[in-house]
């Protein structure tokens, strides 16, 4: 069977694909393969790599000790307690290493597209050209001291905005020039805990980064000038997993996570404008895999809601939650209040959902790879490229067992035991 | 154990937002119960305060100012608040009666902004801040370029931060980090010397009498909040 995709993104005319380690574009037009990319790059190279450095390190420091006029006992003694360490190979039972791409993200003008990587903690920045026999041209591969797992883009789209697992907020210029090394790139801003999401949005000529985190914070900083703060948009309960300024005014931003609500917010001055609790639309939904871990469930635990992603059209927000078999779909109105307009069964559970034209996109968790979503009137249609990328799909796998884990944003939410 | 670990999710209580703290518990002398209001804020933040000692030798300093000390250790936190409900019962009829100061268990690094508005603090205290020795956890130092933007929200311009430490490559990554922090300016040694809270925070904290005792060096910083650039 086919490993589902994993992340996808798309412009009115081409779907990017990722699945494991491999990234693909499709025409939508016709569902043709014009682009594709491999991250061959093993974590576990980067171990030997690291391993040789230190190994060359403590070689040399042998060198610099017996070339020294030490006398001979210390010399023998400081010998003795230079230990050459083993190079560490996971034993069995070892939580497996996932080599993943992970958050796809377009410049605007789409002529740039970047992912991130879990092998060697980097972003990869692609120029797109759909003249070449693969559109897919990598001109920068920027190492990171931690995971990246958020990015976006500003200045213009010449600029990456990239948030990492640890809180700390980086920017890299969108261009063919080397990478810097990754010991001297200085955070523009931070949190304490991990960074989920990270959007640049711009007010009256002026540019800010909004960036949310697992502590249940979204924290409005200036930019260029980072070292002011804003505000903070505080209301959440829980960690915040997906933030997007709907498409008709960029001074609204719509959030979800780990809350049972989704909300409205007027970021420019820190006005919470409305929120919408989900649970009684998705109610029927849940199952039994949405109760919490076995060794943190009680007597009164109730089934958890997590949203995984919030795309917009105009006035249309569109919800995807996490291992559900719907979508949901909302209208921000006149006076900034949520409407549901339709809860929308879909066939197979969904991995991640995106928006080209008048069309939703989803990563089916199922053979059929692609759900094809219509917005008017708001249906699942059936398309036929969807089965010609399937066959595409590079990754046969022999049974679910095989999957890399498709539903662990929920595991952001905070189980403390002490 | 003398270390905590500030990225753990620790069981910790913190307001949504600073307008929902209930400081009426901690300040009881200062909650208007007519109003369910607070006379006034807290305005002095003793970060990681350790014992409480400082506590107590700025609450006679600034009768009419609120303190607060952030603690994250639950059981020294534990230990100041029942030090101080001591010292309010044994001296409720007295001038100095110690209402105005408080602790709460928590992570400042964290959920600082949940608790202060902006340019709610004029002083914020690091007295012998856990030194986080290994390069690896350095991002775990209560003073980083990051965290200042923070601080710096909640401090008014104008407001001191006050630093101080018995480990000299600590104090100098402090220096360092608010040197290269745009929104402040360091504080010079004459500024210090007729500074009341500096000698205070030399020899009142417990940690500052232990270094004292063994003849160690501390090393003092102060840096003013800077006012916030057109942009």
């Amino acid at each position: 069977m086919k490993h589902p995709f994993q992340n996808i993104e798309a412009t009115s005319t081409h779907l990017f694909a990722t699945v494991k380690n491999s990234l693909q574009v499709f025409s939508l037009n016709d569902g043709i393969l014009v682009g594709e990319w491999l991250d061959t790059v093993d974590s576990q190279q980067n171990l030997v790599k690291q391993h040789q450095a230190k190994f060359e390190q403590l070689q040399k420091q042998e060198d610099i000790k017996s070339s020294s006029e030490e006398p001979e006992t210390k010399r023998a003694e400081s010998n003795s307690k230079t230990k050459i360490p083993k190079f560490p190979t996971p034993g069995p039972g070892a939580p497996p290493i996932y080599n993943y791409i992970r958050c796809l993200e377009l410049t605007s003008d789409e002529k740039y597209l970047i992912g991130t990587t879990d092998s060697d903690k980097s972003i990869i920045i692609f120029e797109l050209d759909f003249n070449s026999a693969n559109c897919l041209k990598l001109v920068k591969r920027q190492v990171f001291p931690k995971r990246p797992c958020s990015i976006s883009v500003a200045d213009n789209n010449t600029t990456a905005v990239v948030g990492d697992k640890f809180g700390d907020v980086y920017k890299i210029p969108i261009d063919c020039e080397p990478p810097i090394d990754e010991k001297l790139l200085k955070p523009i801003l931070g949190h304490v805990s991990m960074l989920t999401d990270v959007l640049v949005g711009e007010n009256e000529g002026r540019q800010y980064i909004l960036t949310s985190d697992r502590d249940e914070h979204i924290k409005v900083s200036h930019y260029p000038q980072t070292f002011v703060v804003k505000h903070w948009l505080f209301g959440h309960d829980e960690f915040i997993s997906s933030m997007i300024f709907p498409s008709f005014d960029k001074t609204l931003l719509v959030t979800g996570g780990g809350d049972d609500s989704i909300y409205l917010w007027d970021w420019i001055h820190n006005k919470a404008l409305a929120s919408f609790n989900l649970r009684s639309l998705v109610e029927a939904y849940l199952n039994e895999s949405h109760y919490p871990p076995e060794r943190f469930r009680t007597e009164t635990s109730v089934k958890e809601i997590c949203v995984v992603k919030i795309v917009s059209s105009g006035r249309k927000i569109f919800v995807l939650l996490e291992n559900v078999t719907c979508v949901l779909y909302f209208t921000i109105n006149e006076d900034l209040t949520f409407s549901i307009d339709k809860v929308l069964d879909v066939p197979h559970p969904l991995v991640d959902l995106t928006i080209s034209e008048n069309q939703l996109i989803g990563a089916s968790d199922s053979e059929n790879i692609l759900t094809f979503i219509n917005i008017d009137p708001f249906e699942v249609v059936h398309n036929e490229i969807s089965s010609k990328i399937a066959v595409l799909n590079p990754c046969d796998v022999s049974s679910r067992d095989d999957f890399y884990p498709l539903y662990a944003m929920n595991n952001l939410r905070k189980r403390s035991e002490h | 154990r003398a270390h905590s670990n500030p990225f753990s999710d620790h069981r910790l209580d913190y307001p949504k937002y600073p307008e929902s703290m209930d400081w009426g518990k901690f300040y009881p002398a200062y909650h208007d119960k007519e109003t369910n209001q607070m006379t006034q804020d807290v305005e002095i933040a003793d970060i990681g305060c350790g014992y409480g000692g400082l506590l107590l030798g700025l609450t006679k300093e600034f009768p009419d100012k609120l303190l607060l000390g952030m603690e994250i250790r639950v059981q020294v936190s534990q230990y100041v608040e029942d030090r101080i409900i001591a010292l309010r019962e044994k001296h409720k009829k007295q001038k100095v009666n110690y209402q105005n100061i408080a602790v709460i268990r928590g992570n400042a690094m964290k959920f600082l902004p949940n608790f202060f508005k902006k340019g709610q603090l004029s002083k914020m205290f690091f007295c012998f801040p856990d030194p986080h020795f290994k390069q690896r956890k350095h991002k775990a130092r209560i003073i980083t370029n990051t965290l200042l933007s923070e601080y710096a929200y909640a401090l008014r311009e104008g407001g001191i931060i006050y630093t101080i430490t018995d480990v000299e490559d600590l104090h100098k990554w402090m220096v360092e980090h608010l040197e290269d922090h745009p929104l402040f300016e360091r504080l010079d040694k004459e500024w210090e010397a007729q500074d009341k809270c500096v000698e205070i925070m030399y020899n009142a904290t417990e940690e500052g009498q232990k270094v004292a005792r063994n003849k160690g060096s501390k090393w003092v910083a102060c840096y003013k909040r800077l006012p916030t650039p057109t942009i």
